[in-house]
């Protein structure tokens, strides 16, 4: 804009009246064309937003991307992909609550207790239940450690069976169907488990079944003997069963995984760099609830679906909870994972310069004696702050106070009964088993939610009545998280939607209260206003980062439209 | 004229602010629709990069290249002391519905050595209960080292001798309990001795005789029986705790000469003690061999055990020690760098005896020294270890494979 004013003015100095009075114009509308695109209002009508509809163009030219374990821990370990910046998520609605999308689907999050503990039972499944009679094994499982297979069902659907290791029987079957049950709940996309009982005598071999023979990479047809080989790796049950987890093939055509940074170039929709995703940089939270360490790129899943018309979109989904809670999938979680990634400089140089004598804190830890079929799992040294997936996962680097504060909400809203009735879906055949987790989790939570509610101020729910009273929700001290007391100090604004200037309305607000009157002259003479509040108290520094909201007018009263945390 | 164009210039730019007017979004659906209109005109098909290429390849390619079926590259050492083995091998380990495998490879190595060697195993009989191994083999070791006989032999008496072997046996184990094998074999062999090809050292008969070097000129052909207890409770088998113990008896009956057949008992007790979530161990191991001859038979001096090397005695050369008793204690202090990755110091002593009243802790010859493993739960892969504090001078091992 300033270089078009001195444009301007040499053309006046050239003596070209009219000619200067056309520049001046000419001046003011090419200063005028980028005023307006940056007069964008802060909201638009239709703020906020609770779907994202990420599927409005057609991706069904795009190619898979399927990352192997070497490559996506070299990059994400040596070297920092996506970008690593402090800024807001870029897929959250005004309210700073993530829409509906093909990620992620608002479940106990936003709809709270009216998503219930059968729901949350219930998970992605759409059967009540699988029995193996009629299946035929239809092919061999070509990745990961646990001994398994693949059979399809009377109708050609398609699965795969998964079987517990003989040392820790039910470890990670039970992993993957808590987890997935979680995951659910939470809002992400995951395939259906069942948990089934097999009577290995009575399987059939598809005539067209086939493996990828593990000693050679090449395909070739199944023979009994390759189950043979996978049930000397599995877990028996006296009665010479084998429990057996059952995952069905979610529908689409498979892509591969999605990467935590990064955008698919081949995918119109995917407009948000990943790292940037509040629904990934979350998981960070959920992963040390859940201790799901193996939170990495190709523990995801992208499958194309199709319209009938062939128009095509991704769904992104969360996959393979084998090894969360204490499961290591074929043996009991070793120490280091959750703890520390698999290669991080700092104690490994101490470890070797100091001949071992420098002690990494997680080798002290002292796990309970448990049931085999929990592995090595925890909640009395468990540190939700200090958690770490196996290497840097680029979402969970960037995430921020507002981020883990929307994560730790959603874990807030599993209730003791919902855990623990997802925890006996699991249907450890030992009751120790199902307390101990149980128990484990509730605190693990408690941790979770004390860590994350209170990085900055716990604001929730504010409203302004009809005669002019804000009220609001302390989330931390509604959760346990935070013993009551301390303040709240409050500023109003009006709030300029086209130009986003705030302008402060009266003093700043000292009060112990969880409501206030609004300054009245504010409320007669704004479309829009805004309130920041910020706490004190004495345990928690976290509460001085302000939450801000901002209220439309509405037909019939004021409407919350915008929230910025910290 | 200069009029009419700032007119035109006007129009155009009023016509283009208007356009973008016409563009500004009503809505934020509008205003993400647009976002990915703009994308959706510019997608493109994922290209991953070169290093991404390269990565796939090693990950799903090489790795098969290595322990593939069929034809493979045979690596790494063919005994202690050969240099870096190179060759190739053909195998196949699902043989008769996975019960069985075959294995056959060729290689020669750095220092001049090769070997061929055919091997058929079924390691899982009877649900794995019963394991049964056959074997044929060729071995030619050109430059064996050997300094003399017990204990005091003499480092300046270096000498080297070539060995060629072929090797027929078999054995068979049972497992009644899964840390239990316990079996018996039968194995022909008929070594035959040459002059060392070592350049750097003499040959063994220009410093040595039939008298110091017992079997030096004779040919001989032993049937060797053996049977052995094997218990292995290491957890996991590149242990973090456990102990892996053995015990074997062997008869060596000389089928040319009647005067060369040996008795030996063999006893290799190893514990491992894991403190710190297992990532500091203690590593010890007592090896223990005997052996006797019979009345008026002596014993050869290539079927000695012997001490020195990367397993046994590290701050000595390979078979630096020869004779027929002999005992050696290590202990190493492993602890875990990163993941894949341990450090060790370590400290071995031992001593080969003439006498089985020698056998004891008395006169040890000892080392001292510091290695580096890269490891699997099941395997150290790859390590170096630096042997000090001895006799003989200081030792740089670089070996594919463990210690103990």
């Amino acid at each position: 804009m300033a270089s078009t004013s001195i444009s301007s003015s040499a053309a006046c100095s050239s003596g070209h009246v009219l000619g200067c009075g056309a520049a001046i114009a000419l001046a003011l509308v090419v200063a005028a064309g980028p005023g307006v695109r940056s007069a964008a209002p802060r909201f638009y009508p239709d703020d906020p937003i609770w779907s994202d509809d990420d599927r409005a163009f057609d991706a069904s030219e795009v190619v898979p991307i399927e990352d192997t374990n070497g490559y996506d821990f070299v990059v994400n370990t040596f070297t920092s992909p996506g970008e690593r910046r402090d800024v807001r998520a870029m897929n959250v609605n005004t309210v700073d609550e993530v829409p509906d999308s093909s990620w992620f689907t608002n479940r106990i999050g936003r709809f709270g207790p009216a998503f219930t503990a059968a729901e949350a039972v219930r998970g992605p499944d759409t059967l009540a239940g699988v029995s193996l009679q009629g299946w035929v094994v239809s092919g061999g499982k070509s990745t990961g450690v646990q001994p398994g297979f693949r059979m399809t069902d009377p109708s050609g659907q398609l699965y795969q069976i998964e079987i517990d290791p003989p040392s820790n029987p039910e470890l990670a079957s039970a992993a993957e169907i808590i987890g997935t049950a979680f995951y659910h709940a939470i809002g992400y996309n995951t395939v259906d488990v069942y948990l089934a009982d097999l009577d290995r005598s009575a399987l059939t071999i598809s005539e067209r079944a086939t493996i990828r023979d593990p000693l050679n990479g090449k395909r070739r047809p199944l023979k009994r003997s390759d189950l043979d080989l996978v049930f000397e790796r599995a877990a028996r049950r006296p009665d010479g069963r084998y429990r057996v987890l059952v995952s069905r093939f979610a529908p689409g055509k498979p892509l591969g995984n999605f990467r935590y940074y990064g955008r698919r170039p081949d995918d119109p929709n995917d407009i948000v760099p990943h790292e940037h995703r509040r629904e990934l940089r979350g998981a960070r939270v959920f992963g040390a609830w859940l201790n799901h360490d193996d939170s990495r790129g190709i523990n995801s899943l992208d499958m194309l679906e199709t319209s009938g018309g062939g128009r095509g979109w991704i769904k992104h989904y969360m996959f393979d909870f084998g090894s969360i809670l204490g499961s290591g999938t074929i043996y009991a979680q070793r120490h280091r994972p959750g703890n520390e990634y698999i290669f991080e400089q700092k104690p490994g140089w101490l470890t070797l310069t100091t001949l071992g004598a420098y002690v990494r804190p997680w080798q002290r830890i002292d796990y309970p004696e448990v049931p085999r079929s929990i592995g090595r799992f925890e909640s009395n040294a468990f540190d939700p702050l200090k958690w770490k997936p196996e290497y840097p996962n680029p979402a969970f680097e960037n995430m921020r106070p507002d981020d883990a504060f929307w994560a730790a909400r959603i874990v807030s809203r599993f209730t003791d009964e919902m855990i623990g009735a997802i925890v006996k879906k699991a249907q450890y055949s030992d009751p120790r088993a199902t307390e101990f987790m149980t128990a484990a989790l509730i605190e693990r939570r408690d941790k979770v939610v004390a860590a994350w509610l209170n990085e900055v101020a716990p604001i929730i729910q504010p409203s302004i009545s009809s005669d002019g009273i804000i009220t609001f929700t302390n989330a931390a001290i509604t959760a346990g998280a935070a013993a009551p007391g301390g303040s709240y100090q409050l500023q109003w604004f009006r709030f300029d939607n086209a130009t986003s200037a705030r302008t402060a309305v009266g003093g700043r607000q000292t009060t112990p209260d969880v409501s206030a009157r609004v300054p009245a002259d504010l409320l007669a003479a704004s479309e829009f206003v805004g309130i920041e509040i910020s706490a004190a108290h004495p345990r928690h520094p976290g509460w001085a980062r302000p939450s801000t909201f901002y209220f439309r007018r509405a037909e019939g009263g004021w409407t919350l439209v915008g929230v910025e945390r910290g | 004229m200069l009029t009419g164009r700032f007119a035109a210039i006007l129009f155009f730019c009023l016509a283009g602010a208007n356009a973008t007017l016409a563009q500004e979004p009503a809505s934020r659906a509008e205003a993400d629709r647009q976002r990915r209109e703009e994308k959706s005109r510019n997608v493109e098909p994922y290209k991953p990069g070169g290093f991404e290429r390269a990565m796939h390849f090693a990950e799903e390619k090489a790795i098969f290249i290595l322990g593939r079926e069929g034809l493979y590259p045979k690596l790494g050492s063919l005994t202690t002391g050969s240099g870096f083995a190179y060759g190739a091998g053909f195998r196949d380990r699902d043989l008769f519905d996975n019960k069985g495998m075959i294995d056959l490879w060729a290689a020669t190595s750095t220092r001049g050595y090769w070997a061929t060697e055919a091997r058929l195993t079924f390691p899982r009989l009877a649900h794995r209960r019963l394991l049964v191994e056959t074997w044929a083999a060729h071995r030619e070791y050109p430059q064996e080292h050997f300094f003399g006989i017990g204990p005091d032999s003499s480092r300046s008496n270096v000498t080297s001798y070539a060995i060629r072997s072929n090797l027929f046996g078999g054995r068979a184990g049972v497992r009644p309990f899964s840390i239990l094998l316990a079996g018996g074999g039968l194995e022909y062999l008929n070594p035959r001795l040459g002059s060392g090809e070592n350049a750097e050292v003499p040959s063994i008969e220009d410093v040595f005789n039939p008298i110091t070097a017992p079997g030096l000129g004779e040919s001989v052909d032993y049937l060797r029986t053996t049977g052995f207890v094997e218990v292995d409770y290491r957890q996991p088998t590149n242990a973090r705790k456990g102990g892996w113990y053995r015990f074997d008896l062997s008869h060596f009956d000389d089928r040319t000469t009647g005067r060369y057949s040996v008795t030996r008992f063999n006893t290799d007790l190893r514990q491992f003690v894991g403190f710190l979530a297992g990532r500091r161990v203690i590593a010890t191991r007592l090896f223990v061999s005997t052996s006797e001859t019979g009345p008026g038979e002596v014993m050869p001096f290539y079927a000695m055990p012997t001490l020195g090397g990367n397993d046994t005695l590290r701050g000595f050369r390979e078979y630096r020690f020869r004779g027929p008793h002999a005992i050696l204690g290590q202990a190493e202090y492993r602890w875990e760098i990163w993941s894949g990755l341990d450090g060790a110091l370590f400290y071995d002593a031992g001593k080969v005896a003439s006498r089985r009243a020698d056998l004891n802790f008395k006169d040890l010859e000892s080392d001292y020294g510091f290695g580096f493993r890269f490891n699997t739960d099941n395997a150290i892969i790859f390590r170096v270890d630096a042997g000090f504090g001895s006799s003989d001078g200081k030792h740089l091992y670089i070996v594919f494979g463990g210690v103990f």
